[in-house]
């Protein structure tokens, strides 16, 4: 078998039946053949099989082991007819030039240099209208194929549906109280409304997390902003707006699962480690005459990650 | 574990530490500061819906609870028991007042005890972690118990006594519980750390989530209820019957997957299917190339 | 004998020599007038190298990706409204999830060979773009994009960063937790570029994240638009292939001018056709054994929920693992944001790479000034500039590869993810550059070798009387020697070199 690519290559008409490059490159054919038309039957069998586990409605594991090992027993019986039994050549074939002759290169080029670009050089004028037009037509079409694909940003960046007094609610609805969370708890919560928004989930999603018993400063200015240790935490990593879902209570960071980026809670969540290249916008809390948890506002800048018009940075150091 | 103490068990028992209490606490809070609440400690509160309770012949409140969650507090006739094992196996760092002050040490080097409830102590006792084996390692690491669940639980006794606290050693009634909320709770709470398989991950600092693969029910409560080391503690914010049906999804479907493709890739996700395709699928496809050219 | 049977010999008599076979194939020459060139495409030869069966298996498991692409589209509802998930999958029972992910669990669990067929499009998904960038190697290494195959490089390069798009697309579809994750990141990847960031992503996705139109518009895109396209070039990458002929390595009569192998009919076919199933078994195998992309354990998606250790497939790790070890420089001046952080590795990156990949041909054409007509193959220890170049590269983007799974590293090795992210920023710089010229050395040293890629002759060992062990090597094959010594072209290096290997043009084979 192994002699096959030390033959000379020849032309494959004109060979006579005994030609050595027709003959099969196995020594044994009729072994070969013998193998070859086992893993046929076998793969008939796997077949079989296959429709039989399709028709008992077998677990899917049988279905893909018989119809893999059907496929698999027929191409390797394949394979093997074509390296074992048939002509082992090798065979050559000539390669022909694909440029075409001078005279032919000269006329195809004066077909479209002289006739062709003669006329347009004739008429300027139409041939600029008509190119004029179709580029202004190239540029409106754009507006239906992008335009009309959703809507404008317009603000919908920089706000999100927490308000003056929204409460925040869990995943469920229920309104967080001060007595819910001991101190290393956290909750995500929501804008009252928003719970089971689309909206609501991709934009609103905030961690509120109890790190004290006592009102928390996690920035200077932010004073009134975590009432009773109760810090609030827009959940959108400021890097590709993963969900900051990881919270370490005693290193007291939250960690981005996507890419690692770690921020410190106890310190305006400014980022400690990783990619993120702002600190996570803090949500002003406080509580209620009912012990509930509610926002003084809005967050004081847009939440997640970063984009051209983005400029208030307003509250944050880095 | 003192007898006045007891007595306020009915109590505390009716108040909810556990669970949504907001209810409860707004009516008791009505009057307050608007920006001062008086600070509702987990000692005064208790659990509205605590509709089992099981009293011993002198009447005091031994196990409570609903019908997803009992808690049991340790047997206060343990006290001597655990004291001895605590001094064996214990105070050598937490100190023999187990208060984290060791006999030549200072405070704050190891951490203190007292008043850390119950499922605390039989928590990392019982998972093994404690007595540490490498006292200098930044996160104990699961293992062989040292100490059998019973002595655990003495030891919790006589730590107990000295300041009662919560939560008591929790029995999940998992026949209650709702697979199916425990899998979309499951997702929002605790796939971020210990990721969407249960198999645990790499966090800051050298500290990790564990896998979950290998942890009894009674134990996941306990881990969701006191939230050991880095991970955060969830009380009110998941009720009993919440952590119960996180408690059946992570013994159920997360140690049991149901594979019904074939071999499950260790829960690495993509990592694993990539090295799998390439390695296996597009390697095996190579080699027949390999078989079916010329090799010259 | 009977009249039936004197009458069907007449009849073989009158259809002639060929029978049946020859009168159908002359009915259709009358109309078509396909004999000749049908006599030439069976005569077609290809080579026999193994190397030239990669970019087969590519094309194999993109049959195998349309086969059971088709069956999914049948069961597959690409919408997101929202449902009450009711079905075998108990652990899952009465959440609400979209359509689209409802409908996966339906394939999965309900579709009589469903769950079979959506694990076979995605392994075959996974093979098909990691055959593709094999396939590449080979083209590159070899220098099989020369002159006149310039075109059919950046047709194969186009198809690669189609297949991954669509690979993402088609990812993204099941709307689980972690492909939702994925889409996630997609959009404030679009939201990053500088003037239209906002805008694009708005509308591409159909307004702020998660929009309505994401699964819809994916789903048309993976099923039709892009299928189409790859359809479209994969056709004319085999008709330019049939138009230029095969390269060849040199060799045994193999020259500038010939091509050296086997022919289409009866070898090739059988042997492509046996490869054909050969993939498709294999693949099935997977999809019988290996679970992937189980998306009942995942859960639908919901923008609040993440899970740790989400890596998206393979193809798109390097990317991912660029946006981890990137440092956070955020651009913020004049009132406008450039986030630097994202836009630099997940879009200039890959442009800078994908664009260079797309000019090599030219440049280095350029810089060898080697404007001649191709057809036999270069060994890659004969270019060392350019196979240290792409070692380099291929280096790098393993290194971001191993990058996107830093968090996996560090649990499996118990070290701190800190300290392997760190070692993956200072790796994945350091060791392209040693890469390049261990590379180049190697090839270098490699050249110096007489016979390299000529066949081995093996060594007789015996034990003479002493006891002693003598190892005589065989006379080479003297098939080995062309069978015209035929004067080679002197290859053009980028620099001028010692031409080791090679003697007054003449490419010796004294072995």
């Amino acid at each position: 078998m192994s002699d096959v690519e030390h033959r000379t290559p020849v032309a494959l008409s004109g060979l006579s039946e005994d030609d050595p490059h027709l003959q099969p490159a196995s020594k044994n054919p009729q072994t070969v053949e013998r193998v070859i038309a086992l893993t046929f039957v076998l793969g008939t069998l796997f077949v079989a099989a296959f429709g039989a586990c399709y028709w008992i409605n077998a677990k899917p594991w049988t279905l893909g082991a018989t119809l893999g090992g059907g496929l698999f027993l027929f191409g390797v019986g394949l394979v093997a007819w074509g390296k074992y039994l048939m002509p082992r050549g090798p065979f050559v074939e000539e390669r022909h030039v694909l440029a075409n002759s001078d005279a032919d290169r000269e006329a195809f080029a004066a077909a479209i240099v002289e006739r062709g670009g003669g006329v347009v050089k004739r008429r300027k004028l139409l041939a600029g209208l008509l190119g004029g037009g179709l580029g202004i037509f190239g540029v409106v079409a754009l507006f239906p194929a992008l335009r009309s694909l959703g809507p404008l940003p317009k603000g919908t960046l920089f706000h999100t549906d927490w308000k003056k007094g929204s409460y925040a609610v869990d995943q469920t609805g229920r309104r967080i109280n001060v007595g819910d969370l001991s101190i290393g708890s956290i909750v995500t919560v929501f804008p009252e409304g928003a719970q089971d928004t689309d909206r609501g989930q991709a934009v609103d999603q905030t961690v509120l997390i109890r790190i004290s018993n006592q009102n928390y400063t996690t920035q200077k200015g932010r004073e009134t902003w975590g009432p009773m240790g109760y810090v609030a935490y827009s959940k959108l990593c400021t890097h590709l707006g993963c969900p900051v879902g990881l919270y370490e209570q005693q290193l007291q960071l939250l960690v981005c699962p996507c890419h690692q980026s770690m921020f410190d809670v106890t310190n305006g969540a400014i980022p400690q480690f990783g990619p993120a290249p702002r600190p996570l916008p803090q949500l002003p809390l406080y509580i209620d005459s009912s012990g509930f948890i509610r926002s003084q506002a809005d967050y004081d800048q847009p939440v997640g990650p970063g984009f051209w018009e983005r400029h208030r940075v307003t509250g944050s150091k880095v | 574990m003192t007898t006045s103490f007891l007595r306020r068990v009915p109590l505390i028992v009716a108040a909810g530490f556990l669970s949504a209490a907001p209810i409860l606490l707004f009516v008791g809070s009505a009057n307050a500061n608007n920006l001062n609440p008086p600070p509702t400690t987990r000692k005064n509160a208790g659990t509205p819906n605590s509709t089992i309770v099981v009293k011993d012949k002198n009447g005091n409140v031994i196990e409570y609870g609903n019908k997803y969650i009992t808690y049991k507090a340790p047997s206060n006739s343990l006290d001597s028991l655990g004291r001895a094992l605590f001094m064996e196996n214990c105070a050598s760092c937490h100190g023999s007042q187990a208060n984290g002050v060791p006999a030549n040490g200072t405070s704050g080097a190891y951490p203190d005890l007292v008043g850390l409830g119950p499922a605390t102590i039989t928590f990392w006792i019982d998972s093994g972690r404690m007595p540490a084996k490498d006292v200098a390692a930044v996160q104990a690491r699961r293992g062989q118990p040292a100490l059998t669940p019973s002595q655990a639980t003495a030891i919790a006794a006589w730590v107990n006594s000295l300041s009662p606290s919560y939560p008591d050693i929790p029995t999940p009634h998992l026949k209650n519980a709702n697979v199916s909320d425990g899998a979309a709770l499951f997702a929002l709470n605790c796939a971020a750390c210990h990721t969407i398989e249960g198999d645990g991950d790499a966090l800051a600092a050298s500290t990790f989530s564990p896998s979950l693969r290998n942890i009894p029910a009674f134990q996941v409560v306990e881990a969701i209820r006191t939230g050991p080391a880095n991970m955060p503690r969830f009380t009110g914010n998941l009720s009993d019957q919440q952590v119960a049906d996180i408690t059946k999804y992570v013994t159920t479907e997360i140690q049991h997957p149901n594979n019904p493709g074939g071999f499950g890739l260790g829960g690495l996700g993509p990592v694993a299917e990539g090295f799998v395709g390439l390695l296996l699928g597009l390697g095996l496809l190579i080699l027949v190339c390999y078989w079916i050219g010329d090799r010259s | 004998m009977s009249d039936v049977a004197t009458n069907k010999r007449a009849q073989r008599q009158a259809a002639g020599p060929y029978g049946k076979i020859g009168q159908t194939l002359n009915e259709l020459d009358d109309r078509l007038g396909v004999a000749k060139g049908g006599r030439t495409f069976m005569d077609k030869i290809f080579p026999d190298h193994w190397s030239f069966m990669l970019g087969e298996i590519a094309l194999y498991s993109f049959v195998i990706l349309l086969v059971t692409g088709i069956f999914l589209t049948f069961y597959f509802v690409p919408s997101v409204a929202t449902v009450i998930y009711h079905g075998p999958y108990k652990p899952m029972d009465g959440q609400r999830v979209t359509e689209a992910w409802n409908s996966t669990m339906n394939i999965s669990f309900t579709v009589r060979g469903g769950l079979l067929m959506r694990q076979m499009h995605h392994w075959a998904c996974d093979i098909f773009v990691g055959a593709i960038v094999v396939h590449m190697a080979r083209v590159f290494f070899t220098g099989a994009f020369r002159k006149p195959r310039e075109l059919n490089w950046t047709i194969g390069l186009t198809l690669l960063i189609l297949a991954i798009g669509n690979g993402f697309l088609g990812y993204s579809l099941p709307d689980d937790l972690v492909s939702g994750t994925g889409i996630r990141i997609a959009y404030s990847i679009m939201e990053s570029i500088p003037f239209v960031g906002s805008y694009l992503a708005f509308w591409v996705f159909g307004g702020n994240f998660p929009g309505t139109a994401t699964i819809p518009r994916f789903f048309i895109l993976h099923v039709l638009l892009l299928p189409l396209l790859i359809l479209g070039l994969v056709s004319a990458h085999l008709f330019l292939l049939v138009r230029q002929k095969h390269t060849q390595f040199p060799g045994n009569g193999r020259t500038e001018k010939n091509v050296v192998g086997s022919p289409m009919y009866p070898v090739f076919i059988a042997k492509t056709t046996g490869f054909l199933f050969i993939v498709g078994g294999i693949t099935a195998l997977l999809g019988a054994f290996a679970q992937i992309n189980p998306i009942w354990q995942f859960g639908p998606y919901d923008a609040a929920r993440i899970s740790y250790a989400v890596q998206p497939d393979w193809y798109m790790g390097f990317l991912d693992g660029a946006l981890r070890i990137w440092p956070s420089w955020s651009f913020m001046a004049f009132g406008h944001t450039i986030p630097l952080e994202v836009f630099i590795p997940a879009v200039i990156l890959p442009g800078i790479l994908f664009n260079v990949a797309y000019l090599w041909p030219l440049l280095e054409r350029k810089f060898t000034k080697d404007n001649e007509i191709h057809h036999l193959l270069d060994r890659p220890s004969d270019r060392p500039k350019r196979t240290a170049a792409g070692v380099a590269v291929l280096v790098l983007l393993s290194m971001l590869h191993i990058a996107s799974s830093t968090d996996v590293i560090a649990n499996f090795f118990h070290v701190s993810l800190e300290s392997t992210l760190w070692a993956m920023r200072i790796l994945v710089i350091v060791l392209p550059i040693i890469a390049y010229p261990v590379a180049f050395k190697i090839c270098k040293e490699m050249q110096g070798y007489r016979g390299v890629g000529k066949r081995k002759t093996h060594n007789i060992v015996s034990r003479t009387a002493e006891g002693e062990y003598v190892a005589t090597p065989t006379p080479s094959y003297g098939e080995d020697v062309g069978h015209e010594l035929e004067a080679t072209p002197v290859p053009t290096y980028i620099e001028v070199e010692p031409e080791v290997p090679f003697e007054s043009g003449v490419r010796t084979v004294d072995r």
